[in-house]
């Protein structure tokens, strides 16, 4: 198939003030992606790295990014992506960096590796947690994705919507 | 456009994850892309080099550590699920003011919704292709769909679940059979009968299927054309070689009884005015088919019932009872059951004969009830065989004749005042047309007659016994080597429009699947065969002799046995295999079955003065059962099948009116233009408004029915207005017609009903009436509905019209053609004393167009106007003038319309309800149509309407178009009386899509 080669950037948002993911939106880091890298890389590079960025996933609670580039330059903005250290929105800076977990050819590929590293983390804090109340909340967390993922099969096999995946 | 790229986006998008913000709580939509909270972008910041993967971890420990048991935190970003793929937060998460810290619960939470997300995202597939359709082409397999195990494990699961929905959304057909059980011969012909109990189907019904579009019409199922294309072949055919029809759905009533009581009673029902009536010499004595009009009784002009043939039972046995006749009259089934009703009126047969004891004649009663019951009887048997499996069930026959009649409805009425026996014989027999010069050739190749039974052997055997009996009458032979011998001559003859219209010949046959050729090819006239020209010229100039008309398919008994004693083609098929010599001629000696036919001629073109008898050929009457064997012998000897459109392009050349369509005085005429508007204006809604013609810009009022009502109406008025304006120079008799022109019109009340729904000036007095008349039987409102309209059948008027029609070069001649009628002078008298008979009137004509164009159905006849007639006179390929285009007055309207429903469609959303209709004070307009009470007719264009084509095409014959059609007499005479002698008769047709007028000349054709 003849189409547009890109790379997908899987990164995460990390700060040390919760209050940061509060302005993580879309159009906060896409323009906050592009003025770093015509810092960094110059007008070439702003212009090179421009055609067909975006900001494809973003989750404010887990601080989740999916960004999108072309793949003939995606070093650029992957090396660009260190020099990033604060979030503004809204009159507020707060001291954050995006930590590059994953490079993909397709969306699917991330969403694959997104799903395997958050079970990873959650495995780590279940083991990590002292606190029984905490625990018992984790596990439960724990359970309800493996469990999704049962549901998700039996989704599909009714081909209904996802009414009953909705959990509270 | 931009929508449905939307829809198909958001479906690929179905199980994407969502962009989750904190904020996409308010803006309660999927993304937060369009959210213009957004503050300055993030513009300088310092870089600050810091190695984020040695960071990851730091943070990770942040996390861990800053856990604290926040209740509050832990409500405020519950997050919750969207219903399709994504997540949001809840509304409690937008509190402005953030918490410092979270617990690890919530960030448990929060990774786990993401992977919830995520996997919905990457196990359900968005794409609009099958699994198999993912595989890389060198991975795809044969039957993937069908067979889950060719494809790759991995795939197998989903592909499972999607084939599993296919197979629901498939729709469920029975499966009690399997495929074979369902093939098998028993099995089907149950389902055949099933399938042909609500829409007859025609013996060769089939056949038929399997090569034509079928519709469902006049409760038969009928080939309508055939698939391929073969317009320009069955044209050839008709003109050159041969068309084969099948007209079995054609309805025969049989009338019994004295001779001079049947036709006592029928007289009443037709006029001699309109031609020869049933007691025309030569019909009556059944040498002849007749053709006649029949009215409702003494009704005439008026109450048209609709045309039939008829056949007389030629008088051959001098000592049967005295006078008991036999007569058939065959119509076209729309008009069925209002002749049946009104020739039972007549003959006054009002006792219904339910079963055999009745009278011996009633032979068909006992027959049908049998095929009636015979299927409940075959069910509850292979019911019963299918669970003993099969061991006295008796097999399945397939049914033939009337199945959708009811079996206790009575087919058979008789009158013990006149002692006439009416039976409706509907499918009773099989009737084909052959059409053209190669039809004497399909028949005599086809058919040969019965061999006649000479020995004294095995009499018993054989079921033919009536056969028999009748070889053993040495005049019965001698009648048949007669019949025979006339029927080989008629393979010499190249045409059959050289036989005497209406010729009837009855024979007997042999069975013509015997000798079947190899191969399909076309036969050809043989010259030799019409060797003996004092024979041949005795046949053409006085047609068949009375005695040879004589076939034993007038009796019912014979017609029976010969149906039940039919071998099958199974039978016949293994007799053939079993033949010494494969391929040799079946003899089957005096077990061959012998069939009566009786031969009908067809008269072709009769009218005007080119191409006579074109179209004309044989009509071949069979008993039931036996359809298929001679249609494909037919066909084998090279007939071309045509379907219904066939049918009608042979009455369009023939110039003949094509039943139902070109009789609007008959019920089933107005009934069928009913359906025909219906239909139209179906199909013309369907194109979106730009894409179909705007009708009212076009000036044309009625696009898809012809006002007739109205048509007349407009003209009898424009007639008396100027009648007014003469009478005061010519105080003649006149003055009383004129003037008294709603007088007998008041007096009948059932004429002066509306002619459709649509018309608008109507007198009070006749609103009163149709308000009275709404609870009369629905029969008399649809007489009444042609508003007292009636079409000139008269003949001494239709040749007196063609001959004022003709221009005055050939005036010369036309009177010689009538020599003994006074000639009467195209005058204002006589035009006046026409129309005092016939106040509302239509005549029948046919239009040649003299340069370009070629008309379709429901285009207008117009009056040129002088201007008009004189451009024609100076240029000669002046190709007609142009209409101005017309305003549309519905438009605001229709705009009106639209904005109103706009509005309440917003009042509606604003409201919540859900959009209830309502449009029910406002018809609903359609854009290009005329919306309501049609205006003039007449004066609505710059041309002055005359009447509208019913039937119109290129003509292949002529080099150029032809349309037949109905103007209104009182027109007609209008403009004859106006126009000049050397341009009479010339006409302007515009089609109903078109502003360009052609010219055309007019005739009327006798």
């Amino acid at each position: 198939m003849v189409r547009f080669k890109h790379r997908y950037l899987l990164c995460e948002l990390v700060s040390d003030d919760p209050r940061c993911r509060l302005s993580l939106e879309d159009r906060v880091l896409d323009g906050l992606v592009r003025d770093t890298i015509t810092r960094v890389h110059g007008t070439f590079g702003a212009a090179a790295c421009s055609i067909g960025f975006a900001v494809r996933y973003l989750n404010a609670y887990t601080g989740v990014v999916l960004l999108r580039c072309r793949k003939d330059f995606y070093q650029l903005v992957w090396s660009a992506l260190p020099f990033i250290t604060y979030l503004e929105n809204k009159g507020h800076r707060y001291p954050c960096f995006l930590n590059t977990l994953h490079v993909g050819g397709t969306i699917r590929t991330c969403q694959k590796f997104l799903i395997q590293y958050n079970r990873r983390q959650l495995l780590i804090l279940l083991q990590n947690c002292p606190d029984e109340g905490e625990r018992k909340a984790i596990r439960k967390s724990v359970t309800r994705s493996c469990l999704l993922e049962e549901e998700q099969g039996q989704e599909e096999l009714s081909g209904s919507g996802s009414e009953e995946a909705a959990l509270e | 456009m931009s929508n449905a790229k939307e829809r198909k986006h958001a479906k690929k998008m179905r199980n994407q994850p969502t962009n989750v913000t904190l904020f996409s709580g308010f803006a309660a939509n999927r993304s937060v892309k369009h959210y213009g909270g957004g503050g300055k972008p993030a513009q300088t910041q310092k870089p600050e080099s810091r190695s984020g993967s040695a960071q990851q971890q730091e943070s990770k420990v942040t996390h861990h550590s800053l856990r604290d048991p926040d209740v509050n935190e832990q409500s405020s970003s519950k997050v919750t699920f969207r219903k399709k793929g994504g997540w949001k937060a809840g509304p409690e998460g937008t509190s402005q003011e953030m918490p410092k810290y979270i617990t690890a619960s919530t960030f448990a939470q929060a990774r786990a919704a993401e992977i919830s997300a995520m996997l919905r995202a990457v196990t359900q597939k968005s794409s609009n292709s099958m699994v198999f359709q993912t595989l890389p082409r060198h991975m795809r397999r044969r039957a993937m769909s069908h067979n889950v195990k060719r494809l790759p494990q991995r795939l197998r699961e989903i592909a499972q679940k999607e084939a599993e929905k296919t197979v629901h959304q498939k729709k469920e057909h029975s499966k009690n059979k399997c495929h074979k059980a369902r093939r098998c011969h028993k099995n089907q012909m149950l389902e055949f009968n099933r399938r042909q109990k609500k829409n007859m189907w025609l013996e060769t019904h089939i056949w038929h299927a399997k090569r034509f579009h079928m519709v469902k019409k006049w409760g038969y199922c009928l080939g309508e054309r055939p698939t391929v294309k073969s317009h320009r072949a069955c044209y050839r055919a008709m003109t050159n070689h041969c068309l084969l029809q099948d007209i079995s759905y054609y309805c025969c009533l049989e009338l019994k009884g004295k001779e001079e009581e049947i036709l006592k009673a029928l007289s009443r029902m037709c006029s001699i005015e309109t031609g020869l009536t049933f007691a025309a010499v030569h019909c009556l004595s059944g040498k002849r088919q007749g053709s006649l009009m029949l009215y409702r009784a003494n009704q005439y002009p008026r109450e048209m019932l609709g045309p039939v043939t008829f056949i007389w039972k030629s008088e051959r046995s001098a000592g049967g009872p005295a006078g008991s006749r036999q007569l058939w009259i065959w119509l076209h089934p729309t008009l069925r059951e209002e002749i049946l009703e009104e020739i039972k009126a007549a003959c006054q047969c009002i006792e219904p004969i339910q079963s055999t004891i009745c009278t011996p004649n009633s032979l068909l009663t006992p027959l049908q009830e049998k095929s009636q019951t015979g299927l409940p009887d075959e069910k509850i048997v292979t019911k019963r065989k299918r669970k003993d499996d099969g061991e006295n069930a008796k097999p399945v026959k397939k049914v033939f004749g009337n199945r959708t009649r009811d079996a206790h409805q009575p087919c058979s009425w008789s009158s013990p005042a006149t002692g006439i026996v009416v039976s409706d014989l509907t499918m009773e027999m099989n009737r084909y047309r052959l059409i053209g010069p190669l039809s004497h050739s399909v028949l005599t190749e086809a058919l040969k007659a019965a061999a006649v039974h000479t020995g004294e052997e095995d009499t018993e055997k054989t079921p033919h016994s009536w056969w028999i009996e009748t070889c053993r009458n040495p005049d019965d032979v001698s009648l048949h080597h007669r019949q025979e011998a006339i029927f080989e001559m008629l393979g010499g003859i190249t045409s059959p429009a050289e036989i005497p219209a209406g010729t009837i010949l009855g024979l007997t046959v042999g069975d013509p699947r015997i000798n079947l050729p190899q191969k399909r090819f076309k036969a050809l006239p043989d010259p030799e065969k019409c060797q003996d020209n004092e024979r041949v010229r005795q046949l053409l100039m006085e047609g068949v002799p009375v005695e040879c008309t004589h076939s034993f398919i007038w009796n019912q008994a014979i017609c029976q046995s010969v149906t039940e004693n039919k071998i099958s083609d199974q039978d016949l098929n293994r007799m053939r295999s079993e033949l010494l010599v494969p391929g040799s001629q079946l003899v089957l000696g005096p077990q061959e079955s012998k069939i009566p036919i009786l031969l009908i001629h067809q008269p072709g073109r009769v009218t005007g003065e080119d191409r006579r008898g074109w179209g004309s050929g044989w009509d071949v009457l069979l008993p039931k059962g036996w359809g298929m064997a001679f249609w494909i012998p037919f066909i084998y000897r090279g007939a071309r099948v045509g379907g219904l459109k066939e049918g009608l392009v042979h009455s369009q050349y023939k110039r003949s009116p094509n039943i139902p369509g070109d009789f609007p005085d008959c019920p089933a005429g107005v009934l069928f233009a009913e359906e025909q508007a219906k239909n139209l204006l179906e199909k013309y809604k369907r194109r979106p408004p730009a894409k179909r013609p705007n009708y009212v810009k076009l000036g044309t009022l009625a696009p898809f029915c012809c006002p007739w009502g109205q048509l007349t109406r407009d003209w009898e008025s424009r007639e008396q207005t100027q009648g007014e304006s003469c009478v005061a120079s010519s105080p003649n008799s006149e003055v009383g017609d004129s003037g008294n022109g709603e007088g007998p019109r008041a007096a009948a009340p059932d004429k002066t009903l509306q002619f459709s729904a649509e018309e608008p000036r109507e007198p009070e007095d006749m609103d009163t009436e149709c308000q009275g008349q709404a609870g009369t039987q629905p029969v008399r409102d649809q007489d009444a509905a042609l508003g007292g309209l009636c079409v000139v059948r008269e003949r001494k008027l239709l040749k007196q019209l063609s001959s004022w029609c003709g221009p005055s070069s050939g005036g010369s001649w036309v009177p010689r053609r009538a020599p003994g009628r006074g000639q009467q002078d195209l005058t204002r008298e006589t035009c006046l004393s026409i129309l005092s008979r016939f106040p509302r009137a239509l005549v029948w004509v046919s239009l040649s167009l003299l340069h370009k164009g070629s008309p379709e159905p429901y285009t207008m006849i117009c009056v040129p106007t002088k201007e008009d007639l004189l451009h024609l006179s100076q240029d000669r390929f002046y190709c007609g003038p142009q209409e101005s285009k017309h305003s549309d007055p519905f438009k605001s309207k229709l705009l009106k319309q639209k904005k109103e429903k706009r509005r309440r469609r917003q009042t509606a959303s604003l409201e919540g309800q859900a959009g209830e209709e309502p449009a029910a004070g406002h018809e609903a307009l359609t854009q290009g149509l005329w919306s309501g009470p049609l205006p003039t007719v007449t004066s609505h264009c710059s041309r002055l309407l005359l009447g509208f084509v019913t039937q119109g095409d290129f003509s292949m014959a002529l080099g150029c178009g032809e349309a037949l059609g109905f103007v209104s007499l009182t027109g007609l005479l209008d403009i004859l009386s106006r126009q000049p002698a050397r341009e009479r008769g010339l006409v302007l047709l515009r089609p109903p899509a078109s502003l360009q007028y052609r010219f055309a000349r007019i005739a009327v054709e006798v």
